[in-house]
């Protein structure tokens, strides 16, 4: 992206948000937006503005304004009727007031638990970081007329439904905030779900990290805000390092510490230390915590897996799921062995055709020693066709099982 | 904006000794309620209705009308009863909505009304 694309791309969610806070419309705002940011493209590199944001807000609210104009003198029931009078919005643009902020009330609205989780979380991707619908398709792997209806419909339920363009009160925020921090999550899990998409994922979570660093920033007193920008930060971090030369997904253990970016784990560490002072604990402070922990081996040489194993005791009370169980096993499969793991992965019901259940079944029978076993559950995962880059993973240690 | 606020319970949700005695509870907190709305302002409408076995419906097919014994649908849940509200936005609406006394099992479906304008 050239610098200006890059400054368009920074303005985008304060100036949607400020537009749809008062054409309280979000397709309104977003065309307002696409064409300002055309316009200034055209402008800009004859005269860069001094302050890019606030140049595209006031093209924007004018270009809203001039259509709204337009479409209420198309729509004057007697022809001599007077011209429409200025509007509250006109006020604003001759006031020359600098840009509110109105990017929490947004996200607020996007992620409203009226709406559908996975609507949310591809309404909140495509107005607030303006993401393409095709890019949005792609990425929840769905056609691009299904991803553009589902937007259609979440935008038109916020219309006409009377979603409220504000921020809840406190008394809600529990309820709504863990509402968009579920969107976060569903978004983010979206970008990490498949390691050998690499390129587009990348672009994908690069979205998140700015989305999960704003809520963080608009909501610094949050420790859950704070725990789930520490989470992204400590799983990108890996990203580099998660594919082999060979194309095939290494799981944390088995990457390469020094190719993880140090950078994003200093911030992780820094985001989840804030979090920490301000002692309310949480599932998403948790599970940050067992990233960092595992991040931590890029210092220590070593993975602390007991530390692990108990991060995941604490997180089964918090957050009931058999993502969660899995994950525990394997954890204590490390720290207590493998045959401890294969005990605690017996507990677990109902997900046989899950495949990370049966990857941990397989690496944990592998290790314990039952060779009939594993090559069982890892043609159980085979079975289940995963995605590129892990069965290139599942299939080296099958062989390696002969 | 006017939303309806529309009650769906289990026929059998007041039946036996019990249900009646939960009913008695659950009349008193309507009245409640709709007492507060009234003295909030919001408060348009809004009435119990009698059981779904009083229902008769009215199929429009092919030209042809024709009358049908029960309400329309055939589902556990039926229509007990409703609200008619103006609140300023969906917020509020819910609000009002959760506050609406049913059953175990019991749904509250909020609806905007369509605006003509």
């Amino acid at each position: 992206m050239d610098r200006f694309g890059a400054a368009i791309a920074d303005a985008r969610p304060r100036v949607v948000a400020a537009l749809a806070a008062r054409l309280r419309d979000l397709d309104t705002a977003e065309d307002a937006f696409a064409d300002a940011s055309a316009a200034a493209l055209v402008a800009w590199p004859n005269q860069p503005p001094r302050d890019p944001a606030a140049w595209l807000w006031r093209a924007a609210l004018r270009r809203a304004i001039d259509a709204r104009r337009r479409a209420a003198v198309r729509d004057r029931a007697v022809l001599d009727a007077p011209e429409p009078g200025p509007t509250p919005e006109e006020a604003l643009l001759a006031a020359e007031i600098p840009i509110p902020d109105d990017r929490l009330r947004l996200i607020f609205v996007c992620c409203h638990p009226a709406l559908a989780p996975d609507s949310r979380a591809a309404l909140t991707l495509k107005v607030v970081c303006g993401l393409s619908t095709e890019r949005l398709a792609r990425a929840f792997f769905t056609a691009e007329p299904a991803m553009l209806q589902r937007i259609t419909r979440a935008k038109r339920k916020i219309a006409a439904a009377g979603v409220p363009f504000e921020v809840p009160g406190r008394e809600a925020w529990p309820e709504r905030l863990d509402a968009v921090l579920t969107t976060l999550e569903i978004a983010y899990a979206q970008a990490y779900e498949d390691a050998a998409l690499a390129a587009e994922g990348a672009i994908f979570a690069t979205e998140v990290l700015r989305l999960s660093g704003l809520l963080a920033e608009l909501m610094p007193e949050e420790p859950e805000v704070l725990g789930l920008a520490a989470l992204v930060r400590f799983a990108e971090a890996r990203r580099p390092a998660r594919l082999d030369d060979g194309g095939a997904m290494l799981p944390p253990p088995e990457q390469d510490a020094g190719q993880w970016n140090r950078r994003l784990i200093a911030e992780g560490a820094a985001l989840l230390g804030r979090a920490a002072r301000l002692a309310a604990s949480g599932p998403r402070q948790i599970l940050a915590t067992i990233h960092a922990t595992h991040c931590a081996r890029a210092e220590t040489g070593a993975t602390d897996w007991a530390t692990i194993a108990a991060l995941y005791d604490i997180l089964r009370e918090l957050r009931p799921h058999a993502a969660t169980e899995v994950n525990r096993a394997v954890a204590i499969g490390e720290a207590a062995g493998a045959e401890a793991g294969l005990a605690a992965l017996d507990a677990v019901r109902g997900v046989e055709g899950w495949l990370p259940y049966q990857a941990a079944r397989a690496a944990l029978s592998a290790r314990a020693g039952r060779r009939a076993e594993a090559r069982a559950a890892y043609d159980a995962a085979l079975a289940l066709g995963p995605a590129l880059a892990e069965r290139l993973y599942l299939e080296a240690r099958r062989r390696e099982l002969g | 904006m006017q939303y309806m606020i529309l009650i769906y319970e289990p026929e059998d949700a007041y039946a036996g000794e019990a249900g009646q005695a939960a009913l008695g509870e659950i009349v008193a907190r309507h009245m409640a309620l709709a007492e507060d709305l009234r003295a909030k302002g919001w408060m348009k409408d809004g009435s119990g209705l009698q059981e779904s076995s009083t229902a008769t419906t009215v199929v429009t097919r092919g030209g042809q009308q024709t009358l049908h014994d029960g309400p329309f649908a055939e589902t556990r849940e039926h229509l007990g009863g409703y609200y008619l509200i103006e609140v300023d936005n969906l917020d509020d609406a819910l609000s009002v909505a959760r506050r609406v006394p049913v059953m175990d099992g019991g749904k509250v479906e909020v609806r905007p009304l369509a605006v003509y304008d």
